[in-house]
């Protein structure tokens, strides 16, 4: 059963890197939930949708585009989307949390009219919303590991500060840590991680990945470090579970891992109470 | 009654429920935006598309089930998925805003399974998903009507209680209105809405009609009526743009509107901003 993915090629490498979004997704997932920024997943994997809608809509009409993957275009507008949000928060300071559901969904509007003007509502499509187990070529691995080498390298440098400024912002600016500088680099190491996983989980996926596994671990963790050594754990049994059964049943794999990470959350949650009593 | 809506055209049709839609969005749209709620929309309307989902397959694999219309099944799921909602953020007390991720990704990843499964071509998904303002069918349109009339009184019959339970919480308990039976109508009510709208304008982009008619009218408003009316002009010309410009350029509607709503929003702030740079009081 799992030889399968040893003898193809593109198997392997949609495995090692489903293996690597695992690691990554929940680690950066830790430092959201806890900075209660977890819906923020979700708006910039929803503007994603919008850069890879335009990119396909510029390799329709301008040749240089069309060879390019659309996945950086989309990376490249979740960045922006990230800048955008803090913008929105000055906009309405008394509602901050509209922020984003204005990304959200204006993400996915104006993707969609990029869709609907590149003729894009096909099987393609569907395979960037929820994911392909197919997906990754041996270009696209080499970028995989060089941008995972690139945000493990980031989050060790910046642990530190990372860490300060999520549990006391206060002190942590008085203390001197750039805040603002320091957001938006973390900012833009979620657009990556995003980038990176929305080609086997699917753009409407992408989120799961890092909110459900640090769900689960927050039910066992009795610290913040065992909250990432669990978190990661779950990720990657999901993402193992879910990529052999998607080849193997024939399903879209964002769903099976999505799914797996249900599970695992409900087991989570029943065990756990059934220990606290 | 009858007859007048079977004389209607497609088109008529479509318009008609985008003018419904366009009244309720807002309305209850206002309501969440108070509430600090307006995110449980989105989370609620991708547990909508499971169960459509689940309607649609049910009704294809099964024979004695080929009656069931997955706008109820639909409606089901996200009326589910509001008591989960409030479940969850029973289990996660610390971490209250986490239920509403864990709702979104379970739905959508529920939903990724039970398409992949289905027979159905992708195109009729995609009609789900982005919303498509001609295969609005009487029976949509009746319910669509229906779905409407009920939330409008609910809300006519609990205004109210609504209103004090969004403004203040502690004094509305303590006046004796019950807290967990309003948040239930409340839940109830944002099923309704997006199960209404979701034929015309799509799943993924339900939220934007309950966020950015309310969100462009907050700049101007000065009472929470007037966030309610302003809210309703936004949506109804959002809708209204929306849908002509789709029928001109051949685009999905449910962007479109969006896209028209996303402008009347930026250009509500930028003529606030005006505003209050020239005269600053």
């Amino acid at each position: 059963m799992i030889e399968v993915f040893f003898q193809f090629d593109f198997l392997r490498y949609s495995l090692y890197t489903g293996l690597m979004i695992g690691f990554l997704a929940p680690i950066l997932g830790v430092f959201l939930v806890v900075r209660r920024l977890s819906l923020m997943a979700d708006a910039l994997s929803h503007i994603t949708l919008t850069g890879i809608a335009f990119s396909l809509l510029l390799g329709r009409h301008i040749t240089m585009f069309a060879g390019l993957n659309p996945v950086y275009m989309g990376m490249a507008f979740s960045i922006t989307g990230s800048l955008l949000i803090e913008r929105l928060r000055h906009v309405y300071r008394y509602y901050k949390e509209l922020a984003i559901p204005i990304i959200l969904s204006a993400g996915i509007g104006v993707g969609v009219v990029f869709i609907s003007l590149a003729d894009g509502f096909n099987n393609d499509l569907f395979n960037y919303l929820f994911g392909s187990v197919v997906a990754i070529s041996q270009s696209d691995f080499q970028v995989v590991v060089t941008l995972t080498i690139v945000v493990t390298a980031l989050l060790f440098l910046f642990y530190k500060e990372l860490f300060f400024l999520s549990f006391d912002e206060e002190q942590a600016v008085i203390s001197g840590i750039p805040k603002r500088s320091l957001h938006v680099l973390f900012m833009v190491l979620v657009a990556l991680v995003i980038g990176i996983s929305m080609q086997i989980v699917g753009i409407l996926l992408v989120s799961a990945l890092m909110t459900l596994p640090v769900a689960s671990a927050m039910k066992w963790a009795k610290g913040f470090k065992q909250m990432f050594l669990y978190a990661v754990i779950f990720g990657e049994v999901s993402i193992v579970i879910g990529l052999f059964s998607a080849f193997h049943l024939d399903l879209a794999p964002g769903g099976t891992i999505v799914m797996a990470n249900v599970f695992l959350l409900i087991g989570s949650i029943a065990l756990t109470r059934k220990r606290s009593l | 009654m009858m007859d007048l809506l079977q004389q209607l055209t497609f088109l008529e049709r479509g318009i008609l429920a985008g003018l419904i839609i366009g009244f309720i969005c807002p309305v209850v749209g206002a309501f969440l935006l108070v509430r600090r709620m307006t995110i449980i929309s989105e989370g609620l309307s991708h547990i909508t598309l499971t169960g459509i989902a689940a309607g649609v397959f049910m009704s294809q694999s099964t024979a004695f089930l080929g009656f069931i219309n997955p706008l109820y099944t639909g409606l089901i799921f996200s009326l589910v998925g509001s008591l989960l909602v409030e479940k969850l953020r029973q289990i996660y007390k610390h971490f209250q805003e986490l239920a509403i991720p864990i709702i979104l990704s379970s739905g959508i990843g529920l939903s990724a399974i039970i398409i992949s499964l289905s027979s159905s071509s992708y195109t009729e998904w995609y009609n789900y998903l982005f919303g498509s303002i001609v295969t609005v069918s009487l029976n949509d349109l009746l319910f669509i009507l229906i779905t409407g009339i009920v939330a409008m009184l609910l809300i006519a019959a609990f205004y109210k209680e609504l209103l004090s339970i969004s403004f203040d919480q502690e004094f509305a308990s303590t006046s004796g209105i019950s807290v967990k039976k309003m948040n239930f109508l409340f839940a109830v009510l944002i099923a309704l809405v997006i199960s209404m709208s979701m034929k015309v304008i799509g799943i993924l982009l339900v939220g934007a009609m309950v966020t950015l008619p309310v969100a462009a009218s907050m700049q101007f408003a000065k009472s929470f009526r007037q966030v309610v009316v302003g809210g309703i002009l936004f949506g109804e010309t959002a809708i209204i743009g929306g849908i002509m410009l789709s029928y001109f350029f051949n685009i999905a509607t449910g962007g479109m509107v969006v896209v028209t709503g996303v402008v009347l929003m930026i250009v509500a702030v930028l003529i606030k901003q005006l505003k209050t740079n020239i005269n600053p009081s």
